[in-house]
């Protein structure tokens, strides 16, 4: 089965046929899960590269920040994960020709990996290379910054 | 002149509908609005979580506070810029939105909450802010803050949803 086939699967399927019997207002509701998931997922992100830089709350020990801010990290990414996928499910053949959604999985798998095994070893170091701490805060933080400026691509084109 | 004669100016102007028809310009413009977004409220929330004693409750208050300012007032700066040309992009659809009234009301009522904040309790922060349980009106300028902000996004988001369908 090809990928478009698999998309064309998923858009028939009855839970597709459900979404899209349901309100318009649904579509905004999800959007705007949506946009609270980027913006727990961002923010809590932002706080722990910043302070890799040696930014923003540089005052605080960057396991302890980690520490305050991983669940929303991850609570951010269920909501979008499942908020993403309700408003593909739907309409899964139109994104399957958007160069922007591609870029984007991609962006999320390297954010993902660069957060699992390079965020996650310089967050946990007592005293990790000022260096190393600098590329990976700033690596991450774009990845993440990607994922996002390629989602509010998609729409466009 | 009318609001709706000076937006239907805006949205006509050369900057306005260039704008508008341009295929990176104005996603790329969206998008700078949801990083200012991040750094603004993104950031203003975790000084309201730590008003409330959810986030960093061991550090004090101004600890938390002065070192975001520069970033979240830079977001804010960033927001207002981006939100002004997307505004002018959509000008002639957008004014006649009531949720854009809305959102503008929301911004109003945040802006004097933290102003309140700020007057009242701004300047002694150093002697209150200490504790990991803050007195009653903090922690509520802290939900205020939370929940104005949050309807100022939802009603930020329907605009597009609402404008351009």
């Amino acid at each position: 089965m090809s990928i478009l086939e698999l998309f064309n699967s998923i858009q028939t399927s009855a839970l597709a046929r459900f979404i899209g019997s349901l309100n318009h207002l649904y579509c905004a509701f999800m959007e705007l899960v949506h946009i609270t998931g980027m913006l727990m997922l961002l923010s809590s992100l932002l706080l722990t590269c910043l302070n890799l830089l040696g930014l923003g709350l540089s005052n605080v020990p960057v396991q302890v920040l980690k520490q305050s801010t991983f669940r929303l990290f991850w609570w951010g990414l269920a909501l979008l994960v499942l908020s993403g996928l309700f408003i593909f499910i739907p309409a899964a053949t139109s994104y399957y020709p958007n160069d922007f959604f591609w870029a984007k999985l991609i962006l999320i798998g390297l954010g993902l990996l660069t957060y699992l095994t390079l965020y996650r070893t310089v967050t946990n170091a007592v005293k990790p290379s000022k260096w190393l701490a600098n590329i990976t805060g700033v690596l991450v933080f774009s990845l993440w910054l990607g994922v996002a400026f390629a989602g509010r691509f998609i729409g466009f084109f | 002149m009318s609001l709706i004669e000076i937006s239907q100016l805006l949205n006509d102007s050369e900057l306005g509908t260039g704008l508008r028809e341009s295929v990176y310009m104005f996603p790329f413009i969206e998008g700078l609005h949801l990083i200012g977004l991040t750094l603004s409220v993104g950031l203003l929330f975790f000084v309201d979580l730590r008003l409330l004693g959810v986030f960093l409750p061991q550090l004090p208050v101004a600890q938390v506070l002065r070192p975001l300012r520069p970033w979240l007032l830079s977001g804010f700066a960033l927001t207002f810029v981006t939100g002004i040309l997307l505004f002018t992009a959509g000008a002639a659809k957008i004014i006649l939105l009531p949720v854009f009234f809305y959102k503008l009301g929301f911004i109003g009522l945040a802006g004097l909450n933290a102003l309140w904040f700020e007057l009242k309790w701004g300047r002694e922060i150093d002697s209150w802010g200490q504790a990991s349980v803050l007195p009653v009106t903090v922690r509520l300028a802290g939900v205020t803050s939370l929940t104005l902000w949050s309807l100022v996004i939802i009603a930020g988001r329907l605009i597009p949803y609402l404008g351009y369908q």
